[in-house]
């Protein structure tokens, strides 16, 4: 066995743990005081968008109850900002047989919020009766490569695939994996457990009180297993609906922390002074996000790359990142977000880039000339009758119509037509994934930390159906779906890296999406407070001045 | 009014009420959209789909969803919300008392200042005063809720300072008893004043029309040669005959009030039912968006019932047969 060790046990566990807890990080705080160290005490006030519903973040993968639950819970292992996974719940891990088994020692000492111990079978029956059966992620990905999880004692747990599974440590923390207790939860319905809005955790801190759309009240867990953390006393999740509210009641002294700033805000905020700021592209909800462009490709219009290639030219990305945004994210690069640095392959020579000569000229090129001034018709393209106007529609969430907006301007400059449909979310999936009834359309594809958490979705055969947010273009290439299998398997990083650097090469010259831009949210504070993550345990390592 | 009418109106109100929730039912299952999606999010596969519709009965065919529905309704359970995972009553029940106060507040806020306004401006009937109130009555009707909810937080709240922008009590005390009411009055001051708002606008046009027409009759002139006091021919004389337009739209002013507390509730964070109503709605979850349909149907139900009833205490003439 010794020879199938892949990665030893992780011998720096107490520096990471270290890294992991220091409230150093983001640009502009202030060190605090290494004698004294940070202020301790006080309370945070942060706005959410929505009412939870839920607290318990092993049943669902909704944003709003992860922003709400995550304070309350941990993961296996802890991410970084660079993805890199330290201890949490999990002290050290071995990663065995070529990466087929995953050992992971449990932390000692780590006791829930009601006082019980923290123990192996909690692990083992968070992911039987929650995460594998009913957290929709870790389900669709651990769950179809998992061949069993077991513990062989109470401070050791055991995963086993049935071939080698490389992502596996990026999605064991607090948002794809969280462990809850099985005293709580054994025997009884999982989804309606009282506990569901009542919970019991291990992580930095506890519910106090739950008033459902209007507050979350937590306080400081005293046992809490990293030692002098938190540093707060509590922390007041307010439920505000609307972000430009939300802005007014920063403005206001009544909050101190939001998720998010609108962008015409934001500009305000940055000139008063009194605020910091955290531009992340991780969200509760999803991390790493790209609007993406998906083109119907069972529509025989969109069957031709060559079009594909030709609108993709024509847009001008950068005034997407300016006038969308409002400098809130960047342009894609490639069809892997830069926020996951191990898989994204930056400069591949097939990305389009805009240059509208040059989509005209593909336009032509593909069968589409201008017929006059207007919009451009079909001549001699497969499956299209001749005469055809370059008409198509765009389907989008109405909360992305400046996206759609901007683009329906673009395309119109190179003689393209669109027509924009608008649909409220849960229409939408039914209209693009179900019914199929959509030419092109926009979505928020968020990546993840892994590829195979929120990339593979969108590319392999096996995903082309009616499950929302899947594969929208229907782009089926069997090379896609082996490299997909085999970055999978994959546990060296720099083969990996590479398999997924192929991997997009093909996408980019496929063009069955085009990547618009990848968002990123600006996090806002008031500057009497400091030390804060970006989402999950954003609080964790967080104080405020008095 | 007779107790033949009284029966028959009441024997109305299961049937009334039943037409609502069925045209609901109808509206909400029939309206494109998955319920399951919200709870999957992003992710989740064919199978996970497939059991969460089981799971909420949404795999069988609907004239047997709404049979199940009728039959538990009956039975006085109104289901458990998809999204929340808990028994819909209980969620109602959650955020009732936030709604009541408000637009409890809101209603009797614009009865006596909307009828106060509107016997101001009849009194003094042709004069600026009566334009002015006229004026500033149609403008403020006019106007949206969401805007003066924004424009009452931007000038009183984010400018004066007087009034916090948001939620019902404190974010940063955990006062009890006394205090605790009066942070709850001062958080309920502006949410109110924008609910108020346009309700005031209507009631005091409402019962200056009433009032000045009143003032025109007969016996108000017989009084007033009677040497009767001016203050007191019109509280005593003129004003319970010139209410019945303003008791009249009272039934449905209970529903405007609803109406205008799911945007003012949004606005000022309030917790209350609209702010469930429209989450539910935005993500499909039937079995809440059918109990509170419910319970405002009942409501504005019962309030148009109480105003015939206040009509004929108001107007002995008014009979019903």
């Amino acid at each position: 066995m010794a020879g199938d060790r892949m990665v030893a046990v992780l011998a720096a566990a107490t520096m990471a743990l270290a890294a992991c807890s220091s409230p150093e990080g983001d640009e502009g705080e202030q060190t605090p005081d290494a004698d004294a160290g940070p202020p301790r005490g006080g309370t945070l006030v942060a706005a959410i968008d929505s009412d939870p519903g839920t607290l318990n973040p092993a049943i669902t993968t909704s944003g709003g109850a992860r922003t709400a639950s995550e304070l309350l819970f941990n993961g296996l292992v802890g991410l970084t900002s660079d993805l890199e996974p330290v201890p949490e719940l999990a002290e050290s891990w071995e990663v065995l047989e070529a990466g087929a088994l995953y050992r992971f020692d449990l932390r000692d000492g780590v006791t829930w919020h009601d006082g019980e111990p923290f123990t192996s079978a909690d692990v083992i029956f968070t992911f039987e009766e929650m995460l594998l059966s009913l957290h929709a992620r870790t389900k669709a990905s651990v769950g179809a490569a998992l061949e069993s999880i077991e513990a062989p004692d109470e401070d050791t747990v055991e995963f086993r695939f049935t071939e080698p599974y490389a992502p596996l440590l990026l999605q064991l923390d607090v948002t794809e994996a969280p462990i809850l207790p099985r005293h709580v939860y054994e025997g009884t319905d999982v989804m309606t457990n009282p506990a569901n809005t009542d919970p019991v955790g291990t992580g930095p801190f506890r519910l106090e009180s739950y008033t459902p759309d209007a507050e979350l009240r937590f306080s400081a867990n005293p046992d809490y297993f990293e030692p002098d953390l938190p540093y707060l006393d509590e922390v007041v999740m307010r439920i505000i609906p609307e972000r430009g509210n939300q802005v007014v009641a920063l403005e206001a002294g009544e909050v101190d922390w939001l998720f998010g700033v609108p962008g015409p805000d934001l500009a305000r905020l940055e000139e008063s002074g009194d605020y910091g700021f955290l531009e992340t592209a991780v969200n509760p909800g999803g991390s790493n996000c790209i609007m993406t462009v998906s083109f119907n490709l069972e529509r025989p219009m969109f069957a031709d790359v060559a079009l594909r290639r030709a609108l993709a030219t024509a847009l001008d990305r950068e005034q997407f990142v300016e006038r969308v945004l409002f400098g809130q994210g960047r342009v894609a690069e490639a069809p892997i977000s830069s926020g996951i640095p191990f898989a994204h392959a930056p400069d591949l020579e097939e990305m389009p880039q805009f240059e509208r000569d040059e989509a005209e000229s593909l336009l032509d090129e593909a069968g589409w000339p201008r017929d006059g001034d207007g919009v451009r018709t079909a001549r001699g393209v497969d499956g299209v009758p001749d005469g055809t106007p370059l008409q198509f529609g765009f389907t989008h969430f109405p909360s992305f119509s400046a996206y759609a907006e901007l683009l329906r301007a673009q395309l119109r400059e190179v003689g393209a037509e669109v027509k924009l449909v608008p649909l409220e979310p849960p229409v939408f999936a039914d209209t693009v994934f179900k019914a199929r009834d959509f030419d092109t359309n926009i979505i928020s594809y968020c990546n993840g930390a892994d590829p195979e958490i929120g990339v593979k979705r969108m590319y392999t055969t096996a995903n082309i159906g009616p499950v929302p947010f899947s594969n929208a273009a229907a782009y089926s290439n069997p090379t896609v779906d082996a490299y997909f299998d085999e970055a999978r398997t994959t546990v060296d990083p720099e083969a990996r890296s590479d398999i997924y650097r192929r991997l997009q090469e093909q996408l980019v010259e496929d063009l069955p999406y085009f990547w618009i831009v990848e968002t990123e949210s600006v996090r806002a504070y008031y500057a009497r407070c400091e030390g804060f993550g970006p989402a999950g345990h954003f609080a964790t390592t967080a104080h405020c001045s008095s | 009014m007779n107790r033949r009418y009284l029966v028959r109106r009441l024997a109305q109100l299961p049937l009334t009420v039943a037409a609502i929730l069925l045209a609901g039912f109808l509206l909400i299952h029939l309206a494109p959209g998955d319920p399951v999606v919200a709870l999957a999010g992003q992710s989740g596969d064919a199978e996970y789909y497939a059991y969460l519709r089981a799971k909420f009965g949404l795999d069988k065919p609907l004239p047997t969803q709404l049979v199940i529905y009728a039959g538990n309704v009956l039975s006085g359970d109104l289901g458990t919300s998809y999204v929340l995972g808990r028994p819909v009553a209980e969620a109602i029940a959650e955020r009732l008392p936030a709604t009541v106060l408000l637009t409890g507040s809101a209603l009797v806020l614009s009865t006596v200042v909307g009828i106060s306004l509107g016997i101001y401006g009849a009194r003094r009937h042709g004069r600026w005063p009566d334009t002015a109130v006229n004026l500033t009555a149609l403008t403020v009707y006019a106007a949206p809720v969401f805007l003066i909810g924004q424009l009452v937080i931007l000038g009183l709240a984010l400018g004066a300072g007087w009034f916090p922008v948001e939620g019902m009590t404190d974010a940063r005390s955990s006062v009890t008893g006394l205090p605790r009411l009066l942070d709850i009055a001062h958080h309920l001051a502006l949410p109110a004043l924008a609910l108020t708002s346009q309700e005031v606008a209507a009631v005091a046009r409402l019962s200056r029309v009433g009032l000045l027409d009143e003032l025109r009759q007969d016996h108000i002139r017989t009084a007033r040669a009677k040497g009767v006091a001016e203050g007191v021919v019109v509280r005593k004389h003129a004003l319970r005959r010139a209410l019945l337009p303003v008791v009249t739209v009272l039934g449905g002013r209970v529903g405007h009030l609803v109406a205008g507390a799911v945007i003012v509730e949004a606005v000022f964070g309030w917790p209350g039912l609209g702010r469930l109503l429209v989450t539910a709605m935005q993500n499909r979850d039937g079995p809440i968006v059918l109990g509170v349909f419910l319970l405002v149907a009942v409501t504005v139900v019962v309030a148009n019932l109480l105003t015939d009833l206040l009509y004929s205490w108001l107007d002995p003439r008014v009979r019903y047969g």
